[in-house]
């Protein structure tokens, strides 16, 4: 699974924030992680706390502060700021923003226009092996066995950092998170013996 | 949609029936006929307030954020949590239990498969027990006496010295553990239980998976979000009363 793209709105309208919201949960991995009025106290302070990988923007929102804003968050190199604006908004306030969505655009094309924004985060999704690896298998008979990383990394001569690296790699390719799920995925695929499993100390 | 006192309870429930075993824990049993809520809570002596507030943020996870609940006593929220707990040990999971069971009866060439997934799950159960008994036994009391400090202005030194020792922001980061394993179950049944010929059997036992997880996390949010910044505003009123 990809790392999930955490997206902050900016809007004081209800309707406009709710059809905002609607939008982002169209795609897959993205969700929206706040909402705010604009009004806030501290607003850059909280927005920036969430790490957020977008902040979706109504200028029309944020009022006078606009221009101190939009200047913090531009500070952030890693965050897409996106300015959500009308067919008629004034040019000093479009050129604001790298990236826009128009008000006055349908679904389709709000859609293609955060797909296109959000880019290559989005296409990373699935990495198509998910196969573990022998070295992996190998590594899961040992934590199925009871071993500890200090006592798996000792007999298959790896560092304990490596062995903490297979371990979250097994998890992420499996889904499985805790010791007794793994034995049962281990089991039921015949990697280990079920007698070798009872006996481990 | 926003679940008011007017409405009908029937008309509730035809829109979000998972609201039934939560209405089962204020003591409410189906076949109520035309019943508005209102009419419901007062013959069965039911805090209105409280009722709509549980059944509004059970229903609509974004309601919390502009509800008023701080005002409530705590020994009704208490009173409720320990209901859930016993909807889930006395009905919930001796369900799931009964549906797994049958799924290894019923299959002939994948028992060894199908026992290991039955051994998974008492583990499971065995660990959310635990973390319920000690809410229950540790937890629980430890929030109503300090209710009863309060209300009756009466501070014993004890109870002083226990708040000074261990404070309630302990006890939020439990829930953890006992997720993940609930997490491994599903993935296991749905990616790598062997093919068996009764998938709508798998569906029931997925489908009970998900309403438990559901219900488990409302659980969560409303311990974290209501009880432990209650109890944490009564600590501070005793702190700052006996220093």
């Amino acid at each position: 699974m990809a790392k999930a793209t955490r997206v902050i709105i900016i809007e004081q309208a209800y309707l406009l924030a709710s059809g905002l919201e609607a939008l982002v949960g169209e795609l897959h991995g993205v969700y929206v992680e706040h909402v705010y009025h604009g009004s806030e106290p501290n607003l850059t302070e909280k927005v920036l706390g969430h790490k957020p990988d977008i902040i979706i923007v109504d200028p029309n929102s944020l009022g006078e502060q606009f221009f101190s804003i939009m200047k913090a968050f531009q500070n952030e190199t890693d965050i897409k700021v996106v300015g959500l604006l009308s067919d008629n908004a004034p040019n000093p306030i479009k050129g604001r923003f790298s990236h826009q969505l128009n008000r006055n655009h349908c679904k389709f094309d709000l859609l293609e226009d955060l797909k296109k924004i959000i880019g290559n985060d989005l296409e990373k999704k699935p990495s198509h092996n998910q196969k573990l690896s022998n070295r992996e298998v190998e590594l899961l008979k040992q934590v199925c066995l009871g071993l500890t990383n200090q006592e798996i990394a000792d007999k298959l001569f790896l560092s304990v950092h490596t062995v903490m690296t297979h371990r979250k790699n097994i998890t992420k390719k499996l889904g499985i998170k805790t010791v007794s799920g793994l034995t049962v995925y281990a089991l039921m695929n015949n990697l280990v013996d079920i007698r070798e499993v009872e006996n481990r100390g | 949609m926003l679940i008011e006192k007017d409405m009908n309870l029937a008309d509730v429930l035809h829109h979000d029936h998972n609201l039934i075993p939560v209405i089962n824990r204020f003591g409410i049993k189906l076949g109520f006929g035309d019943s508005t809520i209102e009419e419901i809570c007062s013959d069965l002596n039911i805090n209105l307030d409280f009722f709509l507030t549980i059944t509004n943020t059970y229903h609509d996870p974004r309601y919390f954020a502009n509800s008023h609940l701080k005002s409530f006593d705590v020994y009704l929220l208490v009173d409720y949590l320990k209901q859930t707990h016993k909807n889930y040990l006395n009905d919930r999971i001796p369900y799931i239990a009964r549906l797994i069971k049958q799924l290894m009866e019923d299959t002939t060439e994948h028992k060894a498969s199908m026992k290991l997934l039955e051994n998974f799950y008492k583990e499971y159960v065995n660990e959310l027990t635990r973390h319920i008994e000690r809410e229950e036994k540790v937890v629980y009391p430890y929030v109503l006496k300090l209710e009863k400090a309060i209300d009756t202005a009466v501070f014993p030194d004890e109870l002083t010295r226990q708040v000074k020792t261990y404070s309630i922001t302990d006890y939020e980061k439990e829930h953890e553990n006992v997720e993940e394993k609930l997490f491994d179950l599903k993935n296991i049944i749905i990616k790598y239980l062997p093919p068996t010929s009764n998938q709508n059997l798998c569906f029931s036992i997925i489908h009970e998976l998900f309403i438990l997880e559901k219900d488990l996390n409302e659980h969560a949010r409303i311990e974290d979000t209501i009880l432990v910044p209650k109890v944490e505003s009564m600590e501070y009123v005793i702190l700052n009363n006996k220093s």
